[in-house]
């Protein structure tokens, strides 16, 4: 269990710092659009000390933003070391550091990819504050789905006993269908595309670089420790 | 360490006990980072931490990188 909670601490930190470096000036550009809005709609001047309460207060939220991401990689190491106990035997034969980044691969395209291309992450000033419940419903029921869909395939996948790649295009059926079927977001972009298009790319940049960490980290803990060890010549 | 080798020892069968905590960690973690309004600073604070928004603020940039929805 430590090497689950450190591999994921681990890696949502460093997921963290890639944000820091990455995304944050995409961040910056698009509170900068809103700072502006605010001056414009005289809710807030545009006065040396609105700047110097800003920064301080950015700078604490970028800071933040490292622990949120061990937090959230904790979390995630969490899950990933649940599935990984469950499912280590169906992975594919080798070292564990192989199984560790397929299972991380899998979970990174069913668990994130496709959510994103059906919700795509946003910069501030995107979203309506009137639809974010909305917003989170569909986005944690959209993963939910796709994560649970996976599971059920890969049941599927356990009992076939040939033609198992018959599980692989019935969890493509199955996303599809619910790609096709869920509600898209409800609010407009109005930021520049350019602006969201930047902002989109260095997220799933900084995400992907969370997975692999994990994948690596979780892979040579395991291998190095071998919690299993008791069983593991059983199932290799 | 200590729960290392604990796991080192149970393993032979799938660790249940490891992985309820590690589900609960799981959700706690996801709720705090994704979803937090004040909620879990209220238990202590009571109503002021809806209006604080700690947590909210502290995990703010994450949220967005991560694709949760915000504002
Ligand atoms: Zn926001």
């Amino acid at each position: 269990m430590a090497i689950v909670l450190f591999s994921g601490a681990l890696a949502g930190t460093l997921h963290g710092v890639a944000n820091l470096v990455i995304v944050e000036p995409y961040l910056d550009t698009a509170i900068g659009i809103e700072n502006q809005n605010l001056f414009a709609s005289g809710e807030e001047e545009d006065t040396p000390a609105f700047w110097v309460e800003y920064d301080a207060y950015r700078d604490w939220q970028k800071g933040g933003q490292v622990l949120a991401g061990a937090i959230l990689g904790t979390s995630m190491g969490g899950l990933f070391g649940i599935v990984y106990v469950l499912s280590r035997n169906a992975l594919p034969r080798g070292s564990d550091l192989k199984k560790s980044f397929t299972l991380a691969a899998i979970m990174w395209l069913t668990i994130y990819i496709i959510p994103f291309l059906k919700y795509p992450a946003n910069p501030p000033t995107v979203g309506d504050p009137e639809t974010v419940v909305l917003r989170s419903i569909l986005f944690l029921s959209f993963i939910a789905l796709s994560g649970f869909g996976a599971v059920a395939f890969y049941q599927v996948y356990k009992r076939l006993q040939s033609k198992k790649i018959a599980a692989f295009v019935g969890y493509g059926i199955f996303i599809a269908i619910v790609f096709a079927l869920m509600p898209p977001n409800p609010d407009e972009v109005t930021a520049p595309m350019d602006l969201v298009n930047g902002f989109r790319a260095m997220s799933v940049v900084a995400v992907s670089v969370f997975w692999v960490s994990i994948a690596v980290i979780f892979g040579g803990l395991w291998h190095k420790f071998r919690p299993d060890a008791e069983n593991s010549d059983i199932n290799n | 360490m200590s729960s290392l080798t604990q796991i080192t020892k149970s393993t032979s069968q799938i660790p249940i006990f490891a992985i309820i905590v590690l589900a609960i960690i799981f959700a706690v973690g996801l709720f705090v980072v994704g979803y937090d309004q004040g909620h879990i600073f209220s238990i202590v604070l009571g109503e002021q931490a809806y209006a604080d928004l700690y947590i909210h603020e502290l995990t703010h940039d994450m949220r967005h990188e991560a694709g949760f929805p915000c504002h």
